[in-house]
């Protein structure tokens, strides 16, 4: 009886406290999608009156070639940015778990760019790459550097890559340096007996041991760049010549800015489905890789 | 600088130490060139190399002076800080408890699976889908101000630090509540009294990631905050560039000013904050 | 048990009530018994000015309270209050195509009846009504201040070479080549930002392309890629005359690098004269409208409403509003904002015009003038970001075609309007 009536209070308890959060959520995450979801089928423009269009917008999308190289130039950059990032962090992680010297004190420092903010750090970044780098590449004598990276439509993008991995780099260091404290210190003695250095130790003991962190990071990273925004608003503004415009920014910019909330919309909804597919489909994978080991 | 001792056998690795202190480099100069041209006067800036790099010929604080003037740098710094801190508060309280009822009971409730399901997909909803209607809802609840904005960042991080406190909870027993049970406390009581102290170390994640991700946010501020008359810090900067950017100098000022406070909370409670993310990533 | 009664109840009203205490400030209404009128307007660099006229207003009148708003990413800010129906009482935008969307939104109020207009010379009138998508019964905004837009240049260098202000494309060519002779740059532009970019293309366009070319595309009359033509192959030719890279540099760039003299001219609107004298006090800068043309009276000065003043449509106190604007539009208020800004007046009388704009003043007194064509172009459609893409990769078909095939897309809603109403109206109903 007392067990009954004790079990009854707790599960009241949680509904009493899953319910308003449930709520919350609903109010201020659910519900603004399904609206956006329904003015996806309007020309809205933000004010004044609107029509109902159908599925106009989402057909328009597949057309529009701005769009389109929206999701191109997105995918580029979050492809290259997740290698990038995940190789350096890695190769940083390696050395930093090292027998090395000042350990805590380097680790700290280079977990800095993670702590500053996306908008500022892209404004010295770009400071940098008008004057500063042009100036080193005139100097040096080296004819590619000679220009701003960021006015020609084939650099541009790899300055915001640039850009977005200096910051990220550091979270994913940090990730994998917890992930190599879990390897245990006598896998690698077992395995120095075998002979195994270098390359071989890290493919075949280290790595498959840390392939979590792996997957925690590839979807983060994935993530994280597939939304860019603050980098590009404050580098390029999605210059030159529309070649850096992140799917994020064109919504931004033509659904707040210009008269398009309505197309945006459309877009957005599509982007949602794009990131959700591909999560899903890098989880599963990564899970089965798991599994695999 | 607090030195390790090398643990294990075997000596320090000079080539990597080496290596790892030149790489310091690439955090150092990008920080290194705005503290210079934020000192520096127009006039001393040129487009040669070594002038570039160069110090500036006096260290003055003028620039400093009129950037905190024009950004009005006190009160965003305070409204920074309070939407940054109200939100960590909130996060942590609202957040542990979702997590706590939602963790418990996700393994043998359907509802509770979806719960779980349904709020941690949340995190794959791109902002800019929401943007447009949040910013009418928020206004016709009477919201589109700070309090709009801590709201909003309280639902946005939501489904991370759901995610973080019931994969956290796994680990704590129930034994731990069913003692408390025994002794006939409420399960609300028990939960503040053991199980909210337990999960301390996810606090501090939660409160990291959560802090880091609304200091440095722009966009929602910018459009739920819109016509308030009140800046963030991020949004100070924002505003700043388009309207004085020809005097880079100055701007470099107010970019150093925008950093500062968040650098020397770092240095400060680096330790904490380091532990803080490695927790979060190996939930 | 009642804790958790609590906190179920509660816990949206945590945040809520978190709200209340950080609200503070909530609707300005009128609580020392004096009318509100709250303006918003566009300029951010204005905000001295600005400051100075609320001030001056608020202190001659007992009976209105006068605030002035003066926010970076106005235009944003602006839509962002319109979704949330946060409308302030006037707004100061500029005469371009968000004018004749809030206009065509039914977000205006018709102000016909404000006496100030009949002091606003006709030419900036005509702009206006120019702007409107279909002919509307009706006024619905006060010019208040033009800019012009053409070629500002170095006076000092210009007298130490005595190279003469051109004419004519021909002779514009002549000059460009000489200066660069002399082992000088003629131009420097700052096309990072790409509306930069539609500075010398609306100046072009002014003199080779007819004034109300988007209503005849939208009207099926004509295409883009035959007026638009000659536009885009000059503004082809004028890039060997400037820096290399263009597209590396932003507008602020750009004036900083005219303003030490790293440039004869630059090509730009006199809006960016306080931002070039900022740079250097003392520069001496004079002006000529662009000469596009083959033919010397060809030549017509780019020039539109830089600040217009509207009054919502749901403004409560009409009487104050008119009120504001008659203060606005007073002569000594007006000039407040000339010497500031560096902008023509749209009211007739004697103001002091500013010296730079000097080559542009026969021109403007003429009334030989013909608006920005982008006012016309939606936002969304990027023009600007188009003409940059052209300008890197010169392929002039490429870019027309585009120009016309992208058009028609983002104004196919209007161009079903203007159909609609010609086949209501009639032929030839346009020319109101």
């Amino acid at each position: 009886m007392m067990d009954k009536a004790k079990g009854n209070e707790r599960k009241r308890t949680f509904m009493l406290i899953t319910i308003p959060i449930l709520v919350l959520f609903f109010a201020f995450n659910t519900l603004p999608l399904i609206k956006g979801f329904i003015y996806s089928f309007t020309n809205f423009k933000g004010y004044g009156s609107y029509e109902w269009v159908g599925l106009r917008n989402y057909i328009d999308l597949f057309q529009d070639a701005r769009v389109g190289r929206s999701y191109l130039f997105t995918f580029k950059f979050a492809i290259v940015s997740t290698i990038i990032v995940n190789v350096v962090s890695l190769i940083l992680a390696l050395g930093l778990n090292s027998k090395i010297r000042a350990k805590s004190a380097l680790r700290g420092i280079y977990f800095i760019p993670n702590v500053l903010g996306g908008l500022v750090v892209g404004y010295i970044f770009s400071f940098i790459f008008t004057y500063i780098l042009p100036a080193v590449g005139q100097a040096l004598g080296i004819e590619a550097l000679s220009g701003s990276m960021l006015a020609s439509t084939k650099t541009a993008w790899f300055a915001i890559v640039i850009v977005a991995a200096w910051q990220s780099i550091a979270m994913n260091t940090i990730i994998y340096i917890s992930g190599l404290q879990t390897v245990p210190e006598d896998v690698y003695e077992a395995g120095s007996i075998d002979g195994a250095t270098g390359w071989t130790k890290f493919k075949s003991l280290t790595f498959p041991l840390i392939i979590p962190f792996f997957t925690i990071n590839m979807v983060l990273c994935m993530k994280n760049f597939l939304m860019a925004f603050d980098q590009i608003m404050a580098l390029t503004k999605g210059g030159p010549a529309q070649s850096t415009e992140s799917i994020s920014y064109l919504i931004y910019r033509n659904g707040m800015d210009g008269g398009q909330f309505g197309f945006q919309s459309a877009n957005a909804v599509l982007f949602f489905v794009v990131i959700v597919a591909i999560s899903v489909f890098q989880l599963s994978f990564m899970n089965k890789k798991e599994e695999q080991l | 600088m607090m030195k390790k001792k090398s643990q294990g056998v075997g000596g320090t690795n000079w080539p990597i130490t080496i290596l790892l202190i030149i790489g310091c480099v690439t955090i150092f100069f990008p920080l290194y060139m705005a503290v210079i041209i934020a000192f520096k006067q127009p006039s001393e800036m040129t487009n040669d190399i070594a002038g570039a790099l160069a110090f500036p010929s006096k260290w003055s604080f003028s620039n400093f002076a009129e950037a905190m003037e024009v950004t009005d740098f006190w009160n965003s710094l305070g409204n920074s800080l309070l939407i940054t801190i109200l939100t960590v508060v909130i996060a942590i309280l609202l957040h542990s408890l979702a997590g706590y009822a939602i963790g418990r009971n996700m393994g043998h409730s359907k509802f509770y699976k979806f719960s779980y399901l349904y709020i941690v997909s949340g995190m794959f909803v791109p902002f800019a889908i929401l943007m447009m209607p949040l910013v009418k809802q928020t206004s016709q609840m009477g919201i589109g101000n700070r309090a709009g904005v801590i709201i909003l960042y309280v639902v946005f991080y939501m489904p991370m630090n759901l995610l973080l406190y019931s994969g956290y909870l796994k680990n704590i027993p129930l034994a731990l509540e069913e003692a408390a049970k025994v002794d006939g406390a409420s399960t609300w009581k028990t939960y503040w009294s053991i199980i909210f102290p337990i999960m301390k170390p996810m606090h501090a994640t939660v409160a990291v990631l959560t802090a880091l991700g609304t200091w440095n946010d722009v966009m929602t501020p910018l459009v739920i905050m819109s016509g308030t008359g009140k800046n963030t810090l991020p949004l100070a900067q924002l505003n700043f560039q388009t309207q004085f950017g020809t005097n880079y100098n100055l701007a470099f000022a107010s970019y150093l000013l925008a950093l500062i406070p968040i650098l020397i909370f770092y240095l400060v409670c680096q330790k904490q904050i380091l532990n803080g993310v490695v927790n979060g990533a190996v939930k | 048990m009642k804790k958790q009664a609590l906190f179920a109840v509660g816990a949206g009203a945590v945040l809520v009530g978190a709200g209340a205490v950080l609200t503070g400030c909530g609707d300005s209404s009128t609580s020392n018994g004096k009318i509100q009128i709250e303006m918003v307007q566009y300029k951010p660099e204005a905000v001295k000015a600005f400051e100075q006229m609320e001030e001056k207003f608020n202190a001659t009148h007992d009976d209105i309270e006068l605030t002035i708003e003066s926010p970076n990413e106005a235009m944003t800010i602006l839509k962002t209050r319109f979704i949330k129906e946060d409308q302030p009482d006037i707004i100061g935008i500029g005469g371009d195509i968000n004018y004749s969307n809030f206009l065509d939104s039914e977000m205006l109020m018709d102000i016909s009846d404000f006496d100030g207009l009949a002091d606003v010379k006709q030419s900036y009138m005509d702009i206006l009504e120019n702007l409107e998508f279909v002919p509307t019964e009706g006024t619905y905004a006060v010019p208040y201040v033009a800019n012009a837009a053409g070629i500002l240049y170095n006076k000092d260098m210009f007298e130490e070479n005595g190279w003469q202000i051109p004419t004519t494309w021909d002779e514009f060519l002549t000059l460009l080549d000489t200066i660069q002779e002399s082992g000088q740059q003629p131009l420097y532009f700052g096309f990072k930002d790409t509306w930069t970019c539609l500075a010398p293309w609306n100046a072009m366009a002014c003199d080779l392309a007819p004034a109300d070319v988007c209503k005849q595309v939208n009207r099926g009359e004509t295409t883009f890629s035959e007026e638009y033509r000659e536009v885009a192959e000059k503004i082809l030719q004028l890039l060997p005359y400037a820096q290399p890279d263009p597209t590396a540099y932003s507008y602020n760039d750009a004036c900083t690098a005219f303003a030490r003299g790293e440039s004869a001219m630059y090509c730009i609107g006199s809006y960016a004269v306080p931002q070039i004298l900022s740079v250097n006090p003392d520069m001496n800068i004079d002006s000529f409208v662009f000469p596009a043309n083959d033919e010397a009276e060809g030549q017509i000065l780019n020039s539109g409403v830089d600040l217009l003043f509207s009054v919502m449509e749901d403004c409560e106190n009409k009487e104050a509003a008119y009120e504001v604007l008659r203060f606005m539009m007073e002569d000594e208020n007006i000039q407040i904002y000339l010497d500031d800004q560096n902008a023509i007046p749209c009211k007739e009388g004697e103001f002091d015009l500013p010296d730079q704009l000097e080559g542009m003043t026969e021109y403007i007194e003429e009334g030989k003038m013909a608006d920005y064509q982008d006012h016309s172009y939606p936002s969304e459609m990027a023009v600007d970001a188009m003409i940059q893409t052209y300008i890197m990769d010169g392929d002039t078909d490429g870019f027309l075609e585009k120009f016309d095939t992208e058009w028609k897309r983002y104004n196919r809603d209007l161009i079903r309007k203007v159909q609609a109403y010609e086949e209501e109206h009639g032929e030839g109903g346009d020319e109101s």
